[in-house]
C-alpha cells in the first residue's frame, strides 16, 4: 500500500463551485466539485429529473475512453442516490479532477490507457458523494466504496482491500463494490478470473469496509450524518467524522 | 369512468407511453394458456437465439456475423506487423523471466509478463462503431458515442484480463541455427558463414485489428460484440511469417496460414431489471411495486430499465468461472440474486457454444 492509509477528507477547496471535496486515499488523490441544480443544456434536459452530468479528468492529458466508462458507471450510480425526481428539467454537474494517482514502477507509463481502472472507482465515488454533500445535494442515501483483489500466493488465496496498481496487475480477480448507507449494493464491478464463492468472500469483505454498523443512536441531522464512507477500514465512520467536523466547524459562531 | 375510451394499436401505446405499456404486458395475459410476457413475446428469463456465420469478410484474416434477433454485429480481424524496430520502448522479455512467470503461473491466465506485452504494445485494438441506422438514436457525423466509447473499453479490458489471446502466439521467432539447418538442406553445407553465438529472437509482432460494427442495433450490445469478436478471433488464420536475413524483412507465406490460438470461450450475459413503478430510486425503504429481471434486453427494455448486469463466464473447464461481473446503476440485485445469476449465464453459456459450434 502506498501513501496514505487512512482516507483524508477536506470540504470546500473551490470557492466558486457549490460544492467541492478533495479526497484522498490509498494513494489516489481527488478533488471534486459540484454544481447544481443548474439550468440544463436542451438536450440534457429530463421532463421528470433532473441530469446527472459526471465528468473524470485524468490527472494527465485528455480523458479518453476509460474515463467516458467511469463516467459512464458513477452517473448511473449516482444518480440512484441523488433526489433527481425533485429538479426537474435541471442539471447536476459533478466534476472530478484526478490529482494524483499510484503509479506502477514495473510498466511503461502511457498517457492513453484503454483498460478498466479499478483502483480508482472507490476515491471518485467517495469524492463525488462528499462534494454532494458539500453542496447540500438532497441525496437518498450516501454511498461508500472500496476496492478488493484476490491474490494467489503460495497456493494460499488472500483478499486485499485497496491494492496498489502493481497489485491489480498481479492479482487474480480485482473487485469493485460499493453499498448505500441502507446496506443496499449498488455497485458491482469485477474482473479477472474467479468463482461465486471467491465473489461471495469479496462481498463480505466489502460490506465489511463499507458498512460497518454503527454503534450510535441516529440524531436530528440523520440524513446529513447518516452515512459517510470513507477509503480504508471503515468508510462509514470516517464519512461521518468528517462531516460532524465540518457541521462543527460551521456552526462555531453560535 | 364514462366517457370515451380510446384504443390505440399496441406500437402506437408503446411509442407513447412505453413504460406502462410494458407493465401491462407483463402483469396481463393474452389468452389464459398464455403466461404474461414481454411486449416482444418473449417469456421474461427467455433469452434470443444467436446465430453465427463465420468468414463472412473475404479480405480480413478472420471475421464473424453475429445475430441476436435483431442486433446484429460484423466483426472483422486483420493482423499487421509490427516490427521490433518501430516499438519505442522495446524491451525484450528475458527467457529465464519467461521461464520463472511459468513456473509460478502452471499456464493459468495470471500471465503477466505475456500480458504485459499485449498492453505495452497495444497488440489488440478493438474498435466499435454503431453504424447509423442501426438505430434511430445513433445520428450521422456524431462523434463517438459513450456507448460506444463504454463498449470499447470494456471489450479492451475483457479481452486482456481472459487472456484470450496470448502475446506468445502474436510473435515472430527468428532463429539463426533453424535457418541454417533448412538452408543446408537446400544449398548443401554453406554452414559457417553466419556467426553461429547469434540469438534466437522476436523480430516482430503482429497487431490484430478487431473491428466491430453494428449493422442493426436492438439492445444488448455487449453480449453480441463479444460474443462477435470471440468467433472472430477463433476464425482467424494469420499467414506463416518468417524473417528474411538478407533483405531484414519479414515475409508471409502466400499460401500457408496457421489459425490462432484462442483460450477459452468467455461468453457474456446480460440481464435489465425493469420496475413496475417507474419513479422508485435506491433506499426508497420498503419497496413497492413489483420488479422483473429481463434476459436479453431489446432496445425498449433497455431504455426503460436503469439497473443493468452483466456476467462474462467460461465454462470450458468443468467448474463455471467467472470472467467479469458488471452491475450497476440500482440496488435491487442484492448478494443473492447475483449469486443465482451464475446459473442463468451458464446457461447461456451452453447455447452460446452449441451455436458457435
Amino acid at each position: 500500500m502506498t501513501a496514505t492509509t487512512t482516507p483524508e477528507a477536506t470540504f470546500g477547496v473551490l470557492p466558486r463551485a457549490d460544492g467541492s471535496a478533495r479526497y484522498s486515499h490509498a494513494g489516489y488523490t481527488v478533488t471534486g466539485s459540484v454544481n447544481g441544480p443548474i439550468e440544463a443544456q436542451r438536450r440534457e434536459e429530463h421532463a421528470y429529473e433532473a441530469h446527472v452530468d459526471v465528468v473524470v479528468r485524468p490527472a494527465a492529458g485528455h480523458g479518453g475512453t476509460r474515463e467516458r466508462h467511469l463516467e459512464s458507471v458513477l452517473q448511473s450510480s449516482l444518480a440512484q442516490i441523488i433526489l433527481v425526481k425533485s429538479f426537474p428539467r435541471s442539471l447536476i454537474q459533478i466534476v472530478l479532477q484526478v490529482e494524483n494517482s499510484p503509479e506502477n514502477d514495473y510498466v511503461n507509463t502511457k498517457l492513453v490507457q484503454a483498460s478498466l481502472n479499478f483502483g480508482i472507482m472507490p476515491a471518485l465515488m467517495q469524492t463525488a458523494v462528499l462534494a454532494l454533500l458539500s453542496a447540500g445535494v438532497p441525496m437518498r442515501a450516501t454511498a461508500t466504496g472500496t476496492a478488493v483483489a484476490i491474490m494467489h500466493q503460495d497456493g494460499a488465496k488472500q483478499t486485499m482491500v485497496d491494492p496498489s496498481p502493481r497489485d491489480i496487475e498481479k492479482a487474480r480477480s480485482v473487485h469493485v463494490l460499493a453499498f448505500t448507507s441502507q446496506d443496499e449494493l449498488l455497485l458491482a464491478e469485477s474482473e479477472g478470473d474467479f468463482t461465486v464463492k471467491e465473489w461471495d468472500l469479496v462481498y463480505e469483505t466489502a460490506r465489511g469496509i463499507c458498512c460497518r454498523s454503527r454503534p450510535q443512536a441516529k440524531e436530528g441531522m440523520a440524513m446529513l450524518l447518516d452515512d459517510e464512507s470513507t477509503g480504508g477500514p471503515d468508510m462509514r465512520q470516517f464519512l461521518r467524522s468528517t462531516m460532524e467536523s465540518k457541521v462543527a466547524a460551521d456552526l462555531h459562531w453560535k | 369512468m364514462a366517457g370515451p375510451t380510446i384504443s390505440l394499436p399496441a406500437p402506437i401505446f408503446a411509442k407513447i407511453s412505453p413504460h406502462p405499456f410494458l407493465v401491462r404486458s407483463l402483469t396481463r395475459s393474452t389468452a389464459a394458456d398464455h403466461p404474461p410476457c414481454r411486449a416482444n413475446g418473449r417469456a421474461t428469463q427467455e433469452l434470443r437465439p444467436v446465430r453465427f456465420n463465420a468468414t463472412s469478410l473475404s479480405h480480413a484474416h478472420g471475421s464473424a456475423l453475429v445475430r441476436l434477433g435483431d442486433t446484429t454485429v460484423l466483426c472483422g480481424v486483420r493482423g499487421e506487423l509490427l516490427p521490433v524496430e518501430r516499438i519505442p520502448q522495446f524491451r525484450p522479455v528475458d527467457k529465464e523471466e519467461l521461464r520463472q512467470q511459468g513456473e509460478n503461473n502452471n499456464g493459468n491466465c495470471g500471465d503477466a509478463i505475456g500480458r504485459g506485452e499485449l498492453r505495452d504494445y497495444d497488440l489488440l485494438v478493438p474498435n466499435i462503431e454503431l453504424a447509423t441506422g442501426s438505430a434511430p438514436q445513433f445520428l450521422p457525423g456524431v462523434p463517438p458515442t459513450t456507448l460506444a466509447q463504454t463498449l470499447s473499453t470494456r471489450v479492451y479490458s475483457l479481452l486482456h484480463s481472459t487472456g484470450l489471446v496470448q502475446a506468445g502466439d502474436l510473435k515472430i521467432w527468428y532463429s539463426p541455427k533453424e535457418q541454417r539447418r533448412g538452408e543446408d538442406v537446400e544449398m548443401g553445407g554453406t554452414g559457417d558463414k553466419e556467426d553461429g553465438d547469434e540469438e534466437e529472437r522476436p523480430v516482430a509482432y503482429w497487431v490484430l485489428y478487431i473491428d466491430l460494427l453494428f449493422v442493426s442495433f436492438d439492445g444488448n450490445p455487449f453480449d453480441v460484440a463479444w460474443a462477435a469478436v470471440v468467433a472472430a478471433l477463433r476464425d482467424t488464420r494469420l499467414p506463416v511469417a518468417r524473417w528474411d536475413p538478407d533483405r531484414e524483412v519479414v515475409v508471409c507465406s502466400k499460401t500457408e496460414r496457421r489459425r490462432l490460438n484462442v483460450r477459452g470461450l468467455p461468453v457474456a450475459c446480460s440481464a435489465a431489471v425493469f420496475m413496475e413503478k417507474e419513479q422508485s430510486e435506491a433506499g426508497a425503504g420498503p419497496r413497492e411495486g413489483g420488479h422483473w429481471l429481463l434476459l436479453d434486453p431489446d432496445r425498449l427494455e433497455e431504455t426503460l430499465c436503469k439497473e443493468v448486469i452483466t456476467m462474462v463466464v467460461d465454462c470450458s473447464d468443468d467448474e463455471t468461472r467467472i470472467k467479469s461481473l458488471e452491475k450497476q446503476g440500482g440496488t435491487l440485485l442484492g448478494r443473492e440474486l447475483i449469486r443465482g445469476y451464475a446459473g442463468i449465464a451458464e446457461r447461456r453459456w451452453k447455447e452460446v457454444r452449441t451455436a458457435m459450434e
